[in-house]
């Protein structure tokens, strides 16, 4: 009898303990919240202006959509807005979003676009500008805001003008950057230093560094993107283009006319395509970005001149096998010394279309602040950040820090002084793109010489924008 | 006024309207896209350039025509169909040869044949590039080094690219060509094979002279499935090898996706899609026609 009751006593005991544990659980999590929302209710503006409306969100399968899942209801707390969300792959994304964009539905309220993506729908007028909602003081309170904030040249990708040709930075801002990428080289700093190879200071060296790895290490020397379509131009080789013609040529001049067959240009792809001929990966024409992320993660490549980001992969100990073995520098500059590397922000922009205007605008506000961007980083590993204050914030910095012994941060931070959209503004770069990597897998294969190639590809993009009307 | 109610005859002549209604909405709903698609292939139709729509007749299949790449997309649409359809259903009838035969674990296989036919074809395609890696990384290869051979280049070359397209195509729909048949074989009268049984014919002669004709509707049949599915195959192709490598893999289909969903140039991309159309259309009514005649000859 005795026995059965201490028995029970122990029970009613832990039973407490556990739901006492739980309570005090809870109650932290609330406070945390709540402190969250207090920061949030510092702004001057009636978060709940808005309440009981509906958002639907538009996102592409990325990491920064992985980060902001979990701080969703957060925002629903804070204005009483329901929001709901379509999550697709890339160019599913892509193609339903143009869908509902040229047939103004307005079927998504907020979407995740991008500098390059911007001067395809704002020419016909299906994305809003931002600012009249940035400088409306009902909606927004800007010293808490702190748009300032922002890398400006980050915040300068995602401003144009509307002119064909040129134009960023200027005029009208069409969406807010969330995360942004530039292209760097990754490369086997263990191998580097076991057979004494140079880190690459010209595109001659590189390809010499490919050799020497493929030759010591019996793995791809280099990795890059190779399927016939736009992502194979539009991270290490246009930057590739850009620093070796020392940021002066673009692949279209200021009438629209195509420049691929210029000489520099003829003369890097051919080092570009040679190298990759013959030190990486023998399915080049097949690679994505992902499948070149994970060969360089698997440790069977030395070099990746990708996007710089991908380091947060290359370091996770879980997935990688090259974790505190890669180091990072810039892609090696031109004749004139200096890299001129690419860029690229997933950012939030908004449909004409939407009916719900001014909550979109809350939500892209509260998805860009200060706090909400510094949490999706820090807790939900978003790289790289667009604002400064995330960037600096030691909790960032202190995992940034820790890629290639520092090495990462300096790289990027130096990257980002002369990175810049490396397209010239049109609303085909799309289409220029894929014509421009039929031309790469043309020389590839060789099935024409890199002049004729490039030429090739210059008469067929003339033709579309003669077509269309493009060009002056 | 009083309305004099519907009389019994005029109810007898609503009627078959009325039942048939569900089936014009559906012929309706089929007809729609279809008439709206040959409108837009007759127009200068962008989506981001709605300035520049107008109807321009014929125009947009005359620019095909220069389009360098729709030779080339055509050649190998048609070779592609008449390769894969030729060799999966000569497979497909050897594997349900096999399966109507006594063997051991029968039920097991035709069971397992079905997994393919579950499976999305861009499921199928993404799974076999990862085992068509190019390195030891991938399968293929990797079993292919314990017979000395490989490593086979799958999906980075031109040629082998076309077979690896092929194999995965094959693989996802070898079993419903061998369901129908094995379905065929089922059906057949048992009274000729006794007849050539008494007559003392061989395996082959039963074969060649009763199983091949009394099967003939079931080949032209799935044959015709098949033309249609290889002449307008994408899933597989995008997947695997976005037209590439060199446009080593680029079909009308796939160049029709580019114009219509990545550059949006809806005009030509439905201009593409009306060739894919009539091309698939023709091979299917020439297909029917033999099948009837089949069919026909068999039943007598």
């Amino acid at each position: 009898m005795k026995q059965r009751m201490r028995t029970s006593w122990w029970m009613i005991t832990v039973a407490f303990l556990i739901l006492g544990g739980w309570v005090c659980w809870a109650a932290v999590e609330a406070i945390a919240a709540e402190s969250d929302l207090a920061y949030f209710r510092q702004a001057k503006i009636n978060w709940r202006q808005f309440e009981g409306q509906k958002l639907t969100i538009g996102l592409n399968k990325h990491p920064y959509t992985e980060s902001l899942l979990p701080l969703i209801p957060e925002f629903e707390a804070l204005t009483g807005i329901k929001v709901e969300y379509l999550i697709l792959p890339e160019n599913e994304y892509f193609a339903k979003l143009i869908a509902d964009l040229s047939n103004q539905r307005g079927e998504f309220t907020a979407i995740m676009t991008g500098p390059m993506r911007n001067w395809t729908y704002a020419s016909p007028g299906w994305i809003l500008p931002l600012d009249q909602f940035l400088n409306d003081p009902k909606l927004t309170d800007k010293a808490w805001y702190k748009p300032e904030d922002f890398f400006p040249g980050l915040i300068g990708a995602n401003r144009w003008n509307g002119k064909i040709g040129g134009g960023t930075g200027e005029g009208p801002l069409w969406s807010i950057p969330i995360m942004c990428e530039s292209y760097i080289l990754a490369y086997r700093k263990d191998l580097f230093d076991k057979y004494k190879i140079k880190v690459p200071t010209t595109y001659e060296e590189m390809a010499e560094a490919a050799r020497l790895v493929k030759k010591n290490a019996g793995i791809d020397g280099i990795m890059a993107r190779g399927t016939p379509n736009t992502p194979t131009i539009a991270t290490g080789y246009i930057s590739g283009t850009k620093s070796y013609t020392d940021g002066k040529w673009a692949e279209v001049d200021e009438n629209m006319v195509a420049r691929l067959a210029d000489p520099r240009v003829v003369k890097f792809t051919q080092i570009w395509i040679d190298m990759l001929r013959e030190s990486g990966p023998a399915n080049w024409a097949n690679m994505t970005w992902y499948d070149g992320m994970e060969t360089f993660t698997a440790g069977q490549a030395g070099m990746y001149p990708d996007c710089d980001f991908f380091a947060q992969t290359y370091e996770d100990p879980q997935k990688s096998k090259v974790a505190g073995k890669v180091g990072y520098a810039l892609l090696p500059p031109g004749p004139g010394g200096r890299t001129y590397s690419g860029l690229w922000t997933w950012a939030l922009g908004m449909s004409k279309a939407t009916k719900n205007k001014e909550a979109a605008w809350l939500f892209i506000q509260w998805a860009t602040s200060q706090r909400t961007l510094l949490n999706a980083t820090v807790e939900f590993r978003n790289y790289n950040p667009t604002r400064v204050s995330v960037m600096n914030d030691p909790r960032t910095q202190k995992v940034l820090g820790s890629w290639g012994n520092g090495a990462y941060v300096k790289t990027v931070q130096e990257n980002l002084k002369t990175a810049r959209v490396a397209w010239v503004p049109n609303p085909e770069r799309g289409r220029l793109g894929d014509i421009w990597a039929r031309a790469l897998h043309e020389i590839y294969f060789k099935r024409l010489s890199a002049e004729d190639a490039m030429k090739r590809a210059d008469q067929e993009i003339n033709k579309i924008f003669k077509d269309i009307g493009l060009q002056k | 006024m009083l309305r004099h109610p519907a009389s019994a005859r005029q109810r007898e002549t609503l009627l078959p309207y009325l039942l048939l209604s569900p089936g014009l909405l559906l012929l309706l709903g089929m007809l729609y896209p279809f008439f709206l698609g040959v409108y837009y292939s007759l127009t200068n139709y962008y989506l981001q350039y709605p300035h520049l729509f107008r109807f321009i007749w014929l125009r947009n299949y005359l620019k095909l025509l220069e389009d360098p790449l729709f030779s080339h997309s055509l050649k190998f649409t048609l070779s592609y169909a008449f390769v894969a359809v030729v060799v999966q259903v000569g497979l497909g009838l050897a594997v349900a040869v096999l399966l109507n035969s006594r063997i051991i674990g029968r039920g097991v296989i035709r069971g397992m044949m079905l997994m393919p036919l579950m499976m999305p074809p861009v499921i199928t395609a993404l799974m076999w590039k990862i085992m068509m890696a190019s390195t030891k990384a991938g399968i293929l290869n990797y079993l292919l080094s314990f017979l000395g051979l490989g490593p086979v280049n799958w999906l980075g070359a031109m040629n082998s690219a076309i077979v690896s397209i092929f194999i995965i195509d094959t693989w996802g729909n070898l079993p419903f060509v061998s369901l129908i048949l094995l379905g065929g074989l089922q059906s057949l009268p048992t009274e000729p094979y006794e007849a050539a049984r008494v007559d003392g014919a061989s395996g082959w002669g039963v074969f060649r002279y009763i199983t091949l004709p009394l099967l003939k509707p079931f080949i032209i049949l799935a044959a015709t499935f098949r033309v249609m599915d290889s002449l307008r195959i994408f899933d597989v192709i995008y997947a695997a090898t976005v037209g590439g490598p060199a446009d080593a893999t680029m079909n009308l289909h796939m160049r029709a996706f580019f114009y219509a969903f990545q550059w949006y140039q809806m005009g030509m991309g439905m201009a593409y899609a009306m060739v894919l159309l009539i091309l698939v259309f023709l091979a299917s009514y020439i297909l029917m026609g033999y099948w009837k005649r089949a069919a026909e000859q068999t039943s007598l």
